[in-house]
C-alpha cells in the first residue's frame, strides 16, 4: 500500500479531528471522512452521543439483513416493535448533517379549506334534485325559512356529535365515531340501534339512487333513440313551447291536489307514435324494464372485495353539482323570473307561501344536511383542531348556499303561467324534456357519477353489516351475493311501483335523523355534563325540545 | 472405512417455520432466494457449501410439522441424516402454541443422536424472543430451559434464547463456536501474548465462514459493546459484495489519524483482526508481525488435528 512510505499520520492532537469532521469538500486525505459515517456526532460537535447504542446496532444490523433478500421481500424487515420510538429516529443527510423525524402523527394533516371542501363534497347528494320540490311543498317563504332553520339545527347537532368522544374520561377515544360513542353510554342497544339506523340512511340513498340511475339512463336512452330516428316529441308532452322547454309530466286537473303521494302513470302521452316507437316504448320503460337493465352491470360491482377503484371517481360528484349549479344559472336566465307571492290561499299557477305541507321539506333536509355518521372522522385530518367549530359552520354555511341558490333558482324560474308551480318534479331534472342537450348532458354526469359511487356505498354498508354481525368483512362470496341481492332487489322494487325520490329521501331522512340527529346526540349530551354536574335545566329543556322534533319530524312524514 | 473421509456435521433442526432459514442466512450470509419459503419442507442436503470451522458442513433440516411424504422421508433417512453429527443446535420457536408436539419432536430428535453420534453436543435455541415482552423474557426462558434440560437427560444441553433483532444470535452463536473449538483456551492464551507483544489495543479472533468473535484480546476498556457484531455484519455485506464479482477478499487494511485496523486470513478456520491505536508504527510491521504469529498458531491448530482423527478411528 502507498501510505506505507509517507511519513505516517503525524502525530495531531485529538481535537482537531473534531472539527475537521466539518469539511467535506478538503483534498486532505487526513481529514476525509471514511464512507460510512458512524452517527454519533454528527449533529453537532458535542463529545456526548446523540444516537444510542441500541439504534446504531439496529441500524447494522437492518442495513445487513437487507443485503440478504430480495428488496421487495419482507422477510428480513424489521417488526414494528422492534422499531424505536419517532422520539429515536434522526433521518442522515450524506453531507454531514442530521436531523430528528417530527414526531407528529403521521397521517396527513389538511389545511381548513380542504376540510370545508371534504365537508361539502360528502354533503353534496342527490338531495340537491329535490331541494325545489320541498320548496314547493313547504312555500316558497316557508321553504327558505326551513332550510335556514333545519340548517341551524342540524349544525348543532353536529358540533354535539363532533364534541361528544372528547368528554369521554379515561378511555382513549381517539379513533372512535359516533356509533363508538353511542356504544359507551348506551351499551350494546346503542351501538346497534346507531348502526340500524345508518344503515337506513345508507341503504335509503342506494334506493334513491337505482330510481334516479333508471330515471337518468331512460331519459339518455330516449334522447339517443329520438336522435337518431329524429322523433319530434314536442307536442305529446305537456309544457311550455318555445327553446328552452319546460314539462309537466304528470299533468293534474286539480292543481290544489296532493300528489306527492300520487303515482300517476300516463307514461308517454303523446297519440301518433308509429308502430316502432311502441316497440322501443315497450322495451325501454322507466319502471318496467330499465331497472332490471341495470342489475347485470351493477350488481358485479357490488361484489368487489375492495372498494378503492372507485373511490377514486369522488371528483366525478363535485363536477356533477358544479355541472348543475351551472345548468340551474343557465336554465335560470333564459326562463326569467316567474314570482307572485300569494300568502296562504291557493291559486291556479300558484302555491301559497306558507303550507302544511311543509314536514316533507323538513325530511327532505334531514337527509340533505346528514354527515353526522362520518364528521369526527372528516374532522381528525383538519390541521388546527381548535378551528373545527369554525370549519364546520363554514361547511354548513357554503352547503345550505348552495341548496338555497339552487332551489330558489328553480323554484322562481319556472314558467308559472302556462304550468303550475304544482308541477315541479321531486327530480327537477324531469321537468326538462329528454331532448334538451344541456340537461342530457347533467344526466350522462349524474349517472355515470352514481354508477361510480353505488359500489361504494355498497361496500360501506357491506363493512359495518358483516363487520358487526360476522366480524369478518368478507365472510364468504355467498354472504355478500346475498347482502347485495337484497339491496338491489329493494332498488329495483322501489324503481319499478314507487319512482318517488321526494318520498323515499323525506322518509329514510327523517328516520335515521331521528337517532343520529336528534335523539343519540342530545341524549348523550345530557348524560355527559350530567355525569360532569355542569347539566343545567335550560339545556335540558332545549335538547328535550330537539328530541321531541325529531319525533314530530318522523310521525309527520306518515301523517302530512 | 475411515470416518475421517465422512464430513461431520452440524444440524439446525427445528418445526417449519421456526426461523432456521433466516438464521442460517444472517449467520452465514447466505442471500435467501424467495423460492426457498416457498416450499413447504427446507431440505438441505450434504451437498451444502458452507463449511463452518473448516472442516464442519452445516445441514438444515426441518423436523416436525411436514406433511407425511416429508415425514416418511425423514424416517427412513434417519440414520443417514444423524450419523457423524459433531452439532445439533435445535431451535423452538417461542410463540409456538404446540409445546408438546415440539417436545415431542426434539426427544426423538435426542434419541436419533444417541442412537447414532453420542458425542455430539446439543445447543437448544429459544428463539424469536422479541415478540414476548420484555419483562417476561427471563421468566418465560428460565421456564423452557427447565424443561429442556430435564428432557435432554443423559445428553447435556445448552440453552439459549435468541432474536434476530437484537444481540442475543450473534452472542449465542459465538458462544456455539467458543464451544466447538478443542483448544480454545490455549488460543486465548496465545492471542493475549500477542497482542502484547505487538502492542495491539484490541486483537479479534474471527470464525472464517460466519465472522463470529471466537476470541478476543483487548488491552482496555471499549466504549461500544455492540462492536463485534457490527463488523461481523459489515465484513459479511463486503463478502456478499464481493462474491457478486465471483472474487474473494482476503486482508483489509483500514486507518486513519486515529487509528489502523488490520484484517487478515489467520489460520485455516480464522481471520485476525489487529487494531493499532498508536499510528506512528508502520503497517509493514504489523504485517509481518502477523504473517509470523499466523505460523505458531497454525502449528497450535495442527497439534491437535492429528489428535482429533486419531480419536476418531479408534471408534
Amino acid at each position: 500500500m502507498e501510505e506505507e512510505n509517507r511519513p505516517l499520520l503525524s502525530p495531531e492532537p485529538a481535537g482537531e479531528s473534531c472539527s475537521n469532521r466539518g469539511s467535506t469538500d478538503s483534498l486532505d486525505f487526513k481529514a476525509k471522512r471514511p464512507f460510512h459515517v458512524e452517527p454519533r456526532n454528527i449533529v453537532d460537535n458535542d463529545p456526548q452521543e446523540r444516537v444510542s447504542a441500541e439504534a446504531a446496532i439496529l441500524n447494522s444490523r437492518v442495513h445487513y439483513y437487507s443485503r440478504l433478500t430480495a428488496s421487495s421481500d419482507r422477510l428480513l424487515s424489521p417488526p414494528n416493535h422492534v422499531i424505536p420510538g419517532p422520539e429515536e429516529l434522526y433521518i442522515y443527510s450524506p453531507l454531514g448533517t442530521a436531523f430528528k423525524v417530527t414526531g407528529s402523527d403521521p397521517s396527513s394533516k389538511n389545511p381548513s379549506i380542504i376540510t370545508i371542501f371534504a365537508i361539502w363534497n360528502t354533503m353534496m347528494g342527490t338531495s340537491i334534485l329535490s331541494i325545489p320540490w320541498g320548496m314547493k311543498q313547504a312555500g316558497f317563504t316557508l321553504g327558505i325559512l326551513i332550510l335556514i332553520f333545519t340548517g341551524l339545527l342540524m349544525l348543532y347537532c353536529c358540533f354535539v356529535v363532533l364534541k361528544s368522544p372528547k368528554a369521554i374520561p379515561y378511555v382513549d377515544t381517539s379513533d372512535w365515531e359516533f356509533p363508538d360513542v353511542c356504544r359507551y353510554y348506551f351499551g350494546k342497544f346503542g351501538q346497534w340501534s346507531s348502526l340500524i339506523f345508518s344503515m337506513v340512511s345508507l341503504i335509503g340513498a342506494m334506493v334513491v339512487y337505482w330510481v334516479l340511475m333508471s330515471n337518468f339512463l331512460y331519459n339518455s336512452g330516449q334522447f339517443i333513440y329520438n336522435y337518431a330516428h329524429d322523433v319530434k316529441m314536442s307536442d305529446s308532452e305537456f309544457g311550455t313551447n318555445g327553446s328552452d322547454k319546460v314539462i309537466c309530466p304528470f299533468p293534474n286537473t286539480n292543481p290544489r291536489g296532493n300528489h306527492s303521494m300520487g303515482t300517476l302513470y300516463l307514461g308517454n302521452s303523446g297519440n301518433e307514435t308509429s308502430s316502432s316507437d311502441v316497440s322501443f316504448e315497450h322495451w325501454w320503460s322507466k319502471t318496467k324494464t330499465i331497472p332490471l337493465y341495470l342489475i347485470p352491470l351493477l350488481l358485479p360491482l357490488l361484489c368487489f372485495r375492495s372498494a378503492s377503484f372507485f373511490a377514486r371517481f369522488t371528483f366525478l360528484g363535485t363536477i356533477s353539482v358544479v355541472y348543475l349549479i351551472a345548468l340551474v344559472t343557465l336554465k335560470a336566465v333564459h326562463l326569467g323570473f316567474h314570482l307572485e307571492f300569494h300568502w296562504f290561499d291557493t291559486t291556479q299557477f300558484y302555491v301559497p307561501e306558507f303550507r302544511l305541507l311543509f314536514p316533507q321539506f323538513t325530511g327532505v333536509l334531514t337527509l340533505a344536511f346528514f354527515i353526522h355518521n362520518c364528521i369526527i372522522t372528516l374532522m381528525k385530518s383538519n390541521r388546527n383542531q381548535e378551528n373545527n367549530v369554525r370549519d364546520l359552520s363554514v361547511a354548513y354555511l357554503l352547503v345550505g348556499l348552495t341548496y338555497l341558490y339552487v332551489g330558489v333558482l328553480i323554484f322562481a324560474a319556472f314558467p308559472s303561467p302556462p304550468l303550475f308551480k304544482d308541477c315541479i318534479e321531486p327530480n327537477f331534472l324531469d321537468n326538462f324534456p329528454s331532448s334538451d342537450v344541456t340537461v342530457f348532458v347533467a344526466r350522462t354526469f349524474l349517472l355515470f357519477q352514481m354508477v361510480t359511487v353505488y359500489p361504494l356505498l355498497g361496500y360501506l354498508v357491506r363493512v359495518q353489516v358483516m363487520g358487526q354481525i360476522f366480524g369478518n368483512h368478507y365472510p364468504s362470496f355467498f354472504h355478500i351475493l346475498a347482502l347485495n341481492i337484497i339491496i338491489v332487489g329493494a332498488g329495483v322494487l322501489m324503481a319499478r311501483f314507487y319512482p318517488n325520490i321526494g318520498s323515499i329521501i323525506r322518509f329514510s331522512g327523517a328516520t335515521c335523523g331521528l337517532a343520529l340527529v336528534f335523539i343519540f346526540p342530545a341524549l348523550v349530551h345530557m348524560i355527559s355534563r350530567s355525569r360532569q354536574g355542569l347539566l343545567r335545566w335550560p339545556s335540558v329543556l332545549f335538547h328535550s325540545f330537539l328530541i321531541v322534533l325529531g319525533i314530530a319530524n318522523l310521525l309527520a312524514q306518515f301523517f302530512i | 472405512m475411515s470416518s475421517t473421509a465422512m464430513k461431520k456435521k452440524v444440524l439446525l433442526m427445528g418445526k417449519s417455520g421456526s426461523g432456521k432459514t433466516s438464521m442460517r442466512s444472517i449467520i452465514f450470509a447466505n442471500y435467501i432466494a424467495r423460492d426457498t419459503r416457498r416450499l413447504g419442507a427446507t431440505i438441505d442436503v450434504e451437498h451444502s457449501h458452507v463449511r463452518f470451522l473448516g472442516n464442519l458442513v452445516l445441514n438444515l433440516w426441518d423436523c416436525g410439522g411436514q406433511d407425511t411424504f416429508m415425514e416418511n422421508y425423514f424416517t427412513s433417512q434417519r440414520d443417514n441424516i444423524f450419523r457423524n453429527v459433531e452439532v445439533l443446535i435445535y431451535i423452538f420457536d417461542v410463540e409456538s402454541r404446540e409445546l408438546e408436539k415440539d417436545m415431542h419432536y426434539y426427544q426423538s430428535c435426542l434419541e436419533a443422536i444417541l442412537q447414532n453420534s453420542p458425542d455430539a453436543k446439543v445447543f437448544c435455541l429459544v428463539h424469536k424472543m422479541d415478540l414476548v415482552q420484555e419483562d417476561q423474557r427471563d421468566l418465560i426462558f428460565k421456564e423452557r430451559e427447565e424443561d429442556l434440560k430435564r428432557l435432554s437427560r443423559p445428553l447435556a444441553c445448552t440453552c439459549f434464547r435468541t432474536s434476530i433483532w437484537d444481540e442475543t444470535l450473534y452472542k449465542a452463536w459465538s458462544s456455539i463456536v467458543y464451544q466447538l473449538i478443542p483448544n480454545v483456551q490455549q488460543l486465548e492464551t496465545n492471542l493475549r501474548n500477542f497482542a502484547q507483544i505487538i502492542e495491539a489495543d484490541e486483537v479479534l479472533l474471527f470464525e472464517r465462514a460466519t465472522f463470529l468473535v471466537i476470541s478476543h484480546y483487548q488491552c482496555k476498556e471499549q466504549r461500544d459493546a455492540h462492536r463485534f457484531e457490527k463488523i461481523s455484519n459489515i465484513i459479511k455485506q463486503f463478502k456478499l459484495s464481493c462474491s457478486k464479482l465471483a472474487a474473494s477478499f482476503q486482508s483489509m487494511e483500514v486507518r486513519n489519524s486515529n487509528f489502523a485496523a488490520f484484517i487478515d486470513v489467520f489460520t485455516s478456520n480464522t481471520y485476525v483482526m489487529v487494531i493499532m491505536s498508536d499510528p506512528s508504527i508502520p503497517s509493514a510491521a504489523t504485517l509481518i508481525n502477523i504473517r509470523n504469529a499466523r505460523k505458531h498458531f497454525e502449528k497450535l491448530e495442527r497439534v491437535d488435528g492429528p489428535k482429533h482423527s486419531l480419536h476418531m478411528r479408534m471408534r
